[in-house]
């Protein structure tokens, strides 16, 4: 387990040390001079010489990449250029909020997701299998902004069942304040028992996780179905149906454990896809995620807020994939060997 | 043991380990305001935040504060900061003068080189200080000594003196409307440097409010209070609590404003806009800004060399077809300098002739029976106002038997290669930092050897003569430098055909129809001035 392990984590540092690399080189490749970029539109020459010092612009390429490969393994992930901030400060503010979206997301996507794929197994070919097939292949294919504009208009804007936007009632700041332990504000009001904090935060969260959970719900449950599917097919099926267990029974007792190792291996995946995918959720619900900070960054063109971004989604897809990998191998010892 | 167990064990395990990491610190959010105990539990509470009778919310759609330091900031802060900090004098665009603030007169003499500012008596810094003349000259050096954001208005300032406790007296390098430049929006803050705070815990100036919470990177980042000692007094119809609710997406800012959650939202686009027009307990403000497009041509090289050509590209710009397609968030500009500032021409709309703009181009040797001329253009990416000018211009040049290569850019590598005068035709925003027109002279058209904002390259004696006397005239006689500036515009924009200037950018607001008092002040971007406005009863 632990050379497999190994090896796996080898795979995923090398993953990540080419993406910093790709990063750099992007960054570099933008056409304009980045202290412009950092000094401001009406720099003085002064000021753009001074900005080229202080982030050693004028270095040649492989030092500068050598000093920002430094500087990130120390913690210095640059200043953004449109907060003024650390990057890595602000992504510390920014990524909770996204991974309590996501988080809530995924819930949703995988308790719906994988009884619905059950289901559509269990009467392959008949209503329910296509009523599911249909709905999946709806939620997969329908643009996020559209449904999160359209969920917003209608369940917030007509309805008024939802607040429009936010994380929660911000007048709770004053009257319930939160003591901050993981920044993720649902787990910190969970963990101090601010309800005020935590009811208004799940009532929130309701639109934006429901717009995430779309795509997720919709291949976790064909995913669920595919490899069912297949398992019921195989030769412990046909034993296990001789044995006159019910096909209900075969496919939630027998089928569905080796079915979910790909399943889980999915789970990893469009959790980092959905981190992403959720940026415009999060602009849309003005929840204050990666989504806004990295929307705010491509607009006012902020190359170190950009790279910062890109590598801490890298690291979470890495990291996802890692640790299904470790799941894996876990649940199923035959995949330590592959 | 059997897989479902294994899982549960794992999930346990991350369960333990997040309650591990979560037992190693914590802190309040909103920390350096002033939170109270926990009792949040009423209906009230958990109602979502209306904007209510005390407290104004506003929706802009970027972060609200990048530099909490009055010195220096340069940024989205000025809506924030133009509430807590006060100038000396604040410009006054419908009388186009600066007016009392924290001075309540003024004098200048030796030609616009000296300026006596009276200052306010009884007038408390939110750290409690009194501002006096000694306070407000060591804010204004260390403002000039930290040389960050826009310090360089201060420039002409040779010394500052504290006469006495009320009298401050400037003495300057060179004659410049001190008044004006005290007036600006950026750097010219009076407050305690004693008490700043670059982490925006407390504030050090006069205004009206001073912080309650801010919460980096939340979506009410920023919440504002009634300084309760300000010089101005309160009256209760006044909002004495102001939030900052960013809202980066249009749609999202329109929905929470009809809901009456937001009170003030700074831009729409020209659909919502009309829609917000037509709809209950909402109103809408539309007023011209200071910042208008130039659009350069390069008179040093190249085919735009020739003044004709140049001419021609004037002729060919559809003014009304692009101020109609712009709906409302442009209209049609008059000579450079925008309305509400001395210099402002209003009769000197640009005219399209395609009929005179072929005779002026075959005299160049080009037109429709002419080889063809092929123009480079670079204007801002993203920028939709500027691509519909490219687009109505390229398509008005294609008859001229002109090819536009329009090329749009990030704004650094436009500069750079507009620095390098690699292109025939560069367009650009311009906007004062102070409420001066002269920023558009000195800036954009004296000549300069290695070119910085002139794009157009324009070397002209007589121009930069005319140029130079602008300020000893703003200081000294405003009749004469409104002239002034009128004939550098006729020189500039007709003789020498330089530049064209198809539209000033409009504010298109919208507001809670319970709001009175409000209006927008074109030299300060995007502010609301909060303790001006009243809540309707």
């Amino acid at each position: 387990m632990l050379r497999y392990l190994a090896r796996r984590l080898g795979q995923a540092l090398l993953v990540v040390a080419g993406v910093v690399v790709l990063t750099f080189t992007v960054m570099r490749l933008v056409p304009g001079d980045p202290a412009v970029a950092f000094a401001g539109p009406k720099a003085t020459p002064e000021e753009l010489d001074a900005a080229r010092e202080r982030f050693g612009l004028d270095d040649p390429l492989p030092v500068q990449l050598v000093a920002y490969v430094r500087d990130l393994v120390t913690g210095d992930w640059g200043v953004s250029l449109h907060t003024r901030q650390p990057v890595r400060d602000d992504l510390y503010l920014a990524f909770p909020a996204s991974l309590e979206l996501v988080g809530a997301a995924l819930l949703i996507a995988v308790v719906v997701g994988i009884p619905i794929g059950v289901l559509a197994a269990r009467y392959k070919t008949k209503f329910p299998d296509f009523g599911v097939r249909f709905g999946s292949m709806l939620a997969v294919s329908v643009p996020v902004f559209w449904l999160a504009l359209a969920l917003q208009l209608l369940l917030a804007g007509r309805l008024d069942w939802f607040p429009v936007a936010g994380e929660y009632d911000s007048s709770l700041d004053t009257t319930s304040p939160l003591t901050l332990w993981t920044n993720i504000t649902v787990v910190d009001a969970l963990i101090t028992g601010n309800w005020p904090i935590l009811t208004s935060t799940l009532h929130h969260l309701v639109l934006p996780a429901l717009v995430v959970a779309a795509y997720p719900t919709g291949v976790i449950a064909q995913m669920t179905r595919a490899t069912l599917i297949e398992e019921s097919g195989q030769d412990h099926a046909r034993l296990e149906r001789a044995l006159g267990f019910g096909e209900t029974s075969i496919l939630t007792k027998f089928a569905l454990r080796p079915a979910l190792s790909p399943v889980l291996a999915l789970i990893a995946l469009v959790f980092a896809y959905s981190i992403v995918n959720g940026f415009l959720v999060e602009a849309i619900f003005n929840w204050p995620g990666l989504g806004s900070y990295a929307a705010e960054a491509i607009r006012s063109r902020d190359t170190p807020a950009i790279a910062g971004v890109t590598l801490l989604v890298a690291l979470v897809y890495v990291l996802a994939n890692l640790v299904v990998d470790v799941l894996q191998g876990f649940l199923d010892p035959r995949a330590r060997t592959r | 043991m059997r897989w479902h167990k294994r899982l549960l064990v794992a999930g346990l395990t991350g369960v333990l380990a997040m309650t591990a990491a979560a037992c190693a610190g914590g802190q309040v959010r909103g920390a350096g305001g002033t939170p109270q105990p926990a009792d949040g539990t009423g209906p009230a509470a958990r109602q979502t935040a209306k904007a209510n009778d005390s407290t104004f919310v506003y929706a802009p759609n970027l972060d609200v504060v990048t530099d909490w330091d009055p010195a220096t900031s340069y940024s989205n802060e000025i809506v924030a900061l133009s509430n807590i900090y006060e100038g000396l004098t604040r410009y006054n665009f419908q009388t186009r003068e600066a007016e009392p603030r924290l001075a309540t007169e003024w004098t200048s003499a030796d030609g616009g080189k000296e300026w006596t500012f009276k200052l306010r008596q009884g007038v408390k810094f939110h750290s409690g200080a009194t501002m006096d003349a000694a306070a407000a000259k060591k804010a204004i050096e260390r403002t000039i000594r930290k040389k960050g954001g826009a310090a360089y208005i201060w420039d002409p300032v040779d010394r500052i003196e504290a006469v006495d406790a009320t009298t401050l007296k400037f003495t300057l390098k060179r004659a410049a409307p001190l008044d004006l430049v005290a007036s600006s929006g950026y750097a010219a803050y009076i407050y305690d440097v004693d008490a700043v705070d670059a982490d925006g815990k407390t504030t050090a100036g006069t205004g009206p409010y001073t912080i309650d919470s801010w919460q980096k990177g939340k979506e009410t980042e920023l919440t504002l209070k009634a300084f309760e000692d300000y010089w101005g007094g309160w009256t209760p119809e006044q909002y004495r609590k102001v939030s900052f609710r960013v809202t980066p997406e249009i749609t999202t800012a329109w929905q929470l404003l009809q809901k009456g959650e937001v009170n003030f939202v700074q831009r729409l686009n020209p659909q919502l806009f009309e829609q917000a027009g037509m709809t209950d307990n909402v109103r809408t403000a539309r007023s011209p800004s200071f910042q208008n497009l130039l659009v350069l041509f390069n008179t040093a090289a190249g085919p735009t060399k020739d003044v004709r050509i140049r001419q021609a590209l004037q002729l060919a710009i559809d003014y009304d077809g692009l101020a109609a397609a712009l709906k409302g968030s442009g209209s049609k500009a008059s000579g450079m300098v925008p309305e509400g500032l001395l210099g402002h021409v209003s009769d000197m709309e640009p005219k399209p002739d395609l009929g005179r703009a072929q005779e002026l181009l075959a005299e160049a040797g080009y037109g429709p029976d002419n080889p063809e001329l092929r123009l480079s253009l670079t204007y801002a990416q993203g920028d939709e106002d500027q691509k519909m000018l490219v687009t109505l211009l390229s398509s008005a040049l294609k008859k001229l038997n002109i090819t536009l290569q329009a090329k749009p850019m990030t704004w650094s590598a436009q500069w750079d290669q507009g620095k390098q005068q690699g292109q025939d035709i560069f367009v650009m925003y311009w906007y004062p930092d102070y409420p001066d027109a002269y920023s558009w002279f000195l800036n954009v058209f004296k000549s300069e050897d290695e070119p910085r904002f002139n794009l157009s390259y324009l070397k002209d004696r007589e121009i930069d003569a005319a140029i130079e006397k602008l300020p000893e005239l703003m200081a000294t006689d405003a009749l004469k430098a409104d002239d002034a500036f009128k004939d550098l515009q006729k020189k500039i924009i007709e003789e020498q055909a330089a530049v064209a200037v198809p539209y000033v950018q409009t504010y298109q607001r919208a507001l809670t129809a319970d709001v009175k008092g409000y209006v927008d002040n074109p030299a300060y971007p995007n502010v609301v001035f909060f303790y001006d406005l009243q809540r309707a009863r």
